[in-house]
């Protein structure tokens, strides 16, 4: 037996459980979510009679458009927002020298360790304040401000890896300096932007406490809050359709994080390098 | 986070650039980080200006003040069972979550870094729990654990592993330690990676040449990649401790800290003790006490990393 059979083996030996606990969750979504109603409470693994058609029901029984809707009108403002404002503070401190550079890292630092639900009390009152109680905005506006110190880590070590040199030559050819940056910096700082609006899409897809303080009517609820909804103090809980639900809502970014996995990796190594 | 180029880094050729240029470039740097740290400022410091305040007041449940009451808030924390219980708690949620995270992510590290059949179907599988929100898979695991018709009860009796029903939400005793299992199987992925970076910058040829003078795996293990991988340890359980700390999903959705509070941690306790109790006063100082331990917990690490530092 080759070396690196043996080595297979022993890997799926050790790797088998662990696969096996993940993989759980998801053979129950996809089994129950094909679960007739009848069957849905009984004590059964496998569908007898497989409702391919759950999904299209579940669609007007959670309310899943507009919520869908919600979701990616939240998640991709506050992502356009979030990178807009880190961008350009990321090329300072990767670029720069300026006094208080050392503060501003710092209450980066701070406001990462923060999360939202340690400020959730004081976010609540500033969203009454400001009149957007149960407006998307409240969420847009607090999502990207928390996405800010993330990205622009994230996009300031991947900048001090773009040598200085290209732009420098730029203006030795007499570009100004927004010239330089944009024909010469930015299509190289591309990769880093994309994979950091991925990180801070998925984080406002996923984020829960927030969506559930802020936003108080059906028509707002973003996708995990709705599907939470359908769960949460009812006391007949059609759970095929909650499982239909989930499953469609998770299977686009999961495929998005199966194919870019590596360059996600990647990107989030050479940050965590530094 | 390298600053290696910054004293050297005069970003214009001052000679060829005249003066008046020269003084404006000076505003350019706070112009580029305004925007950042503006909509960062009013989403983050006013917030916790204002958590400040309502801890040190008398407040009604509707949040306006009514008096300063200095440390009340705090000292009446202090005499509720159910916050100093909720304290140790959460102490161990962090540590049960976290060590779990640990024990179990650095063999699959070490696995997933040497090349075996199925190696890329392996990577995929570990990370997916990262592409699922925490909040469904609480959702589908809290159908799993049904007491009657979960399919884990289903999975198991099918198995033989037991005969009768386990409703495993119903007491604090099942039920938490399966959110700590659920909060281990979703901080897999981003420790995986972080060490899989790590693994990644030790050159092979330390290898090739310890194994040239005799040592075992396991000794190359023991002295060569588990001290490479020291600081991506550090960095891990460092944001695995402030991620877990705050993670509130899991357990609202499994439990919602019930039964009679057996299972609240901090942030769910905070979160009832604002809008399901309406103790705005006592919130807020639940807040600041969290606020605090991070704090802390934060400076510790910082002073970690310049010793490191220092030494190296």
């Amino acid at each position: 037996m080759s070396l690196k059979m043996r080595r297979t083996i022993i890997a799926w030996a050790l790797m088998g459980p662990v696969a096996v606990v993940i993989l759980f969750p998801f053979a129950v979504m996809l089994i129950t979510a094909l679960k007739p109603a009848d069957e849905v409470l009984e004590p059964h693994w496998w569908p007898r009679n497989p409702q391919w058609s759950n999904f299209v029901a579940m669609w007007k029984a959670t309310n899943f458009g507009p919520a869908l809707i919600n979701s990616l009108l939240v998640s991709g403002i506050s992502t356009l927002l979030a990178v807009a404002v880190s961008v350009p503070a990321a090329y300072a401190l990767a670029r720069m020298p300026f006094r208080g550079k050392g503060a501003f890292r710092q209450f980066l630092l701070i406001s990462q360790m923060l999360s939202p639900i340690v400020l959730v009390l004081g976010l609540f009152q500033l969203v009454v304040t400001l009149g957007l109680l149960d407006s998307k905005l409240s969420i847009i506006l607090v999502y990207a401000a928390f996405a800010i110190a993330f990205a622009t880590w994230l996009l300031q070590s991947y900048f001090t890896t773009i040598p200085r040199d290209l732009e420098e030559a730029a203006w030795i050819e007499g570009a100004s300096r927004a010239t330089a940056i944009r024909t010469v910096f930015l299509p190289l700082a591309l990769p880093a932007v994309a994979v950091t609006c991925i990180f801070t899409f998925v984080q406002a897809w996923n984020e829960f406490v927030l969506a559930l303080t802020l936003l108080r009517s059906q028509e707002s609820y973003t996708l995990p809050i709705q599907i939470f909804s359908l769960v949460a103090g009812r006391y007949t809980i059609e759970w095929n359709y909650v499982m239909a639900a989930a499953l469609v809502a998770t299977v686009p970014v999961a495929i998005v994080f199966a194919v870019m996995q590596r360059h996600l990796v990647r990107g989030l190594a050479s940050g965590a390098v530094k | 986070m390298s600053e290696g180029t910054a004293p050297n880094a005069a970003p214009v050729p001052t000679g060829a650039v005249p003066r008046r240029r020269h003084r404006q470039g000076r505003a350019v740097p706070y112009l580029l980080i305004l925007p950042a740290f503006l909509l960062a400022a009013l989403i983050i410091l006013w917030p916790l200006a204002t958590i400040t305040n309502i801890s040190l007041h008398d407040v009604n449940r509707f949040g306006q003040l009514r008096g300063f009451s200095g440390m009340a808030n705090f000292s009446e924390l202090w005499r509720d069972p159910d916050f100093i219980a909720t304290l140790w708690r959460t102490l161990i949620w962090t540590v049960g979550v976290v060590g779990g995270t640990l024990i179990l992510s650095v063999p699959i590290a070490l696995v997933l870094n040497r090349d075996f059949h199925g190696r890329a179907l392996a990577r995929v599988i570990i990370m997916l729990p990262w592409s699922v929100s925490v909040t469904m898979t609480a959702v589908v695991w809290r159908w799993a654990l049904n007491g009657e018709s979960g399919m884990l009860n289903s999975a198991l009796r099918a198995g033989g592993v037991t005969d009768t029903n386990i409703v495993w939400l119903a007491s604090a005793a099942t039920a938490f330690p399966i959110q700590i299992g659920i909060g281990i199987l979703v901080s897999i992925p981003f420790t995986v990676t972080v060490f899989l970076a790590g693994l990644s910058s030790v050159p092979e040829d330390i290898y090739e040449a310890a194994s040239l003078e005799g040592a075992s795996d396991w000794q190359q293990l023991r002295t060569i990649t588990l001290p490479m991988l020291r600081p991506f340890i550090t960095l891990a359980v460092v944001l695995n401790v402030i991620y877990v700390f705050n993670s509130f999903p899991i357990i609202w959705v499994l439990t919602q800290g019930g039964p009679a509070n057996t299972t609240d941690i901090l942030v769910t306790y905070l979160y009832k003790l604002a809008f399901r109790f309406g103790q705005m006063g006592q919130a807020a100082g639940v807040s600041i006490i969290m606020f605090a331990i991070l704090m802390a917990f934060t400076l510790l690490y910082v002073r970690l990393v310049a010793k490191n530092e220092a030494q190296s």
